[in-house]
């Protein structure tokens, strides 16, 4: 016998086991003490969070610019040559560069479109051991916000509000496995259904297999009754592969998110929407490239050598 | 002495988890990351008798169930921790090699969580939770173990000494 007790320690085990079924049970139909004890554990941690936030965001910068060292080594050697003093500001400053600039970006597309918005900040980042995809934000139902309501960032769609507490909401990213969105592809109006990867790629599944789809459509969120979930005419992504595999009952699609969720700092809830749909207009437009002026010099060989 | 136990044991999880919530998911690592409170209770697992690992895998499953970022019903993770911390408590006990040993612990917690992570995707799926595509689980399951196998060896001493503290077992590492 390896341990004494056996027996008691097995119908422990056997209790504990029914018990955490109950609790499943219970949650899966619906009982409201289950789920107000997971709102009441975020009502308690959201000023916690909020202050971890505030406290953690230089160390989260060192991390993300160790993160992208191979893209930011310039920018690195150029921050080497300034005194500690003048690099500490610039850290701080840089964070909220970033921000404002988000979040002037999130204010055009809403003022294109005509949303109403709340802007609210990123406190914190879900845990990735279940699987799933979403963030914290720091404005909730005492700012306007409801359970499924739109969430845009500066390009286009972050995700949907998944709960809404009095002061935070849960959101859960565009990324998330269980995410889907109806969307449409500009011009063509084509109509299909994305849905989350875990990552920053897509996938879009036409509904009618009549229909094609080509690699750089961009495609918008098609909107729900009473714009909730979504409402109409977010920038979603662009289609970036198409499968062609025969006997496919409609055409599938790889989409790439034009939300960048690594950098995600600044959100704004679409809490209302204009009663005018806004097309296509808020199609992030393509990159122009910068021409290159060239400049021709003509040297003419003086007539006397100079000594 | 159960109550004494209790009262000093509840406040150490309570603790970690809020550092898990409040400190480690601001951070969105490459490869899913880890999850320090989950470290700790499989540690404190591996440390008890199968009867107190059954427990503190009750407590623990269920507070990582409060998570408001965790998908799946409340019980869910309840059920996987209850399963997981007595099997790795009734695996581990009597065995010097892997509780004497903290590269044993190590290695032992790295493979427990890389199991208890693929039999929450297995039982999740069956109660309708999405987790994504196979390859995307797969992925994010090993950088969580192999997170789990760089963060272990610096958190045990903590943790062994805040579980000798709590149930004083002399199970120090």
């Amino acid at each position: 016998m390896r341990y004494g007790g056996e027996g008691r320690s097995r119908l422990l085990l056997i209790v504990l086991i029914v018990s955490a079924l109950f609790l499943i049970t219970l949650d899966l139909r619906g009982v409201g003490v289950l789920e107000g004890a997971r709102q009441g554990t975020q009502t308690i941690l959201s000023p916690f969070q909020r202050a971890g936030s505030v406290v953690l965001t230089p160390i989260k910068n060192f991390f993300s610019d160790v993160t992208h060292l191979g893209r930011t080594r310039n920018q690195i050697e150029k921050l080497r040559t300034d005194n500690a003093k003048l690099r500490a500001t610039l850290l701080n400053r840089k964070n909220a560069d970033a921000q404002l600039l988000q979040l002037k970006s999130i204010l055009d597309l809403a003022g294109t479109a005509g949303y109403k918005v709340v802007n609210a900040r990123v406190i914190s980042q879900g845990s990735s051991q279940s699987f799933s995809q979403t963030i914290t934000i720091d404005a909730g139902t005492t700012a306007g916000i409801k359970k499924n309501m739109t969430v845009v960032a500066e390009n286009g769609i972050a995700g949907v509000v998944k709960e809404a507490y009095s002061h935070t909401s849960l959101i859960m990213l565009a990324t998330d496995p269980a995410f889907k969105i109806g969307v449409r592809i500009a011009g063509t109006q084509q109509i299909g259904i994305l849905s989350g990867r875990g990552s920053r790629s897509a996938s879009l599944q036409l509904l009618d297999n009549q229909t094609t789809v080509r690699v750089g459509d961009v495609l918008l969120s098609r909107g729900s009754v009473a714009n909730r979930p979504f409402v109409p005419g977010v920038p979603v992504g662009y289609v970036t592969a198409v499968d062609n595999s025969a006997g496919a009952i409609a055409q599938s699609a790889t989409v790439h998110l034009y939300t960048n969720f690594a950098t995600l700092g600044v959100v704004a809830i679409v809490v209302g929407a204009s009663s005018v749909n806004p097309g296509d207009a808020l199609i992030p437009q393509k990159p122009q490239p910068t021409p290159i002026p060239t400049v021709t010099i003509y040297v003419t060989p003086s007539p006397t050598p100079t000594n | 002495m159960i109550t004494r136990q209790l009262s000093i044991s509840a406040p150490i999880f309570i603790l970690i988890y809020g550092v898990q919530e409040v400190i480690v998911n601001q951070f969105r690592l490459p490869g899913g990351g880890f999850s320090i409170f989950f470290i700790f209770a499989l540690v404190w697992a591996i440390l008890s008798t199968p009867e107190v690992a059954a427990f503190s895998g009750f407590a623990s499953g269920f507070l990582m169930d409060l998570s408001p970022s965790t998908s799946g019903p409340i019980g869910h993770w309840t059920l996987i921790m209850v399963a997981s911390s007595y099997v790795i408590s009734y695996l581990g006990s009597g065995n010097e090699n892997v509780k004497g040993n903290p590269v044993g612990v190590t290695f032992f917690i790295s493979s427990a969580v890389f199991f208890t992570e693929f039999v929450f995707v297995i039982s999740g799926a069956l109660l309708g939770v999405q987790t994504g595509s196979f390859g995307q689980v797969l992925f994010t399951i090993f950088g969580i173990s192999l997170w789990t196998l760089v963060i272990t060896p610096i958190c045990l001493p903590v943790f062994s000494l805040l579980h000798d503290i709590a149930l004083d077992t002399r199970s120090k590492i």
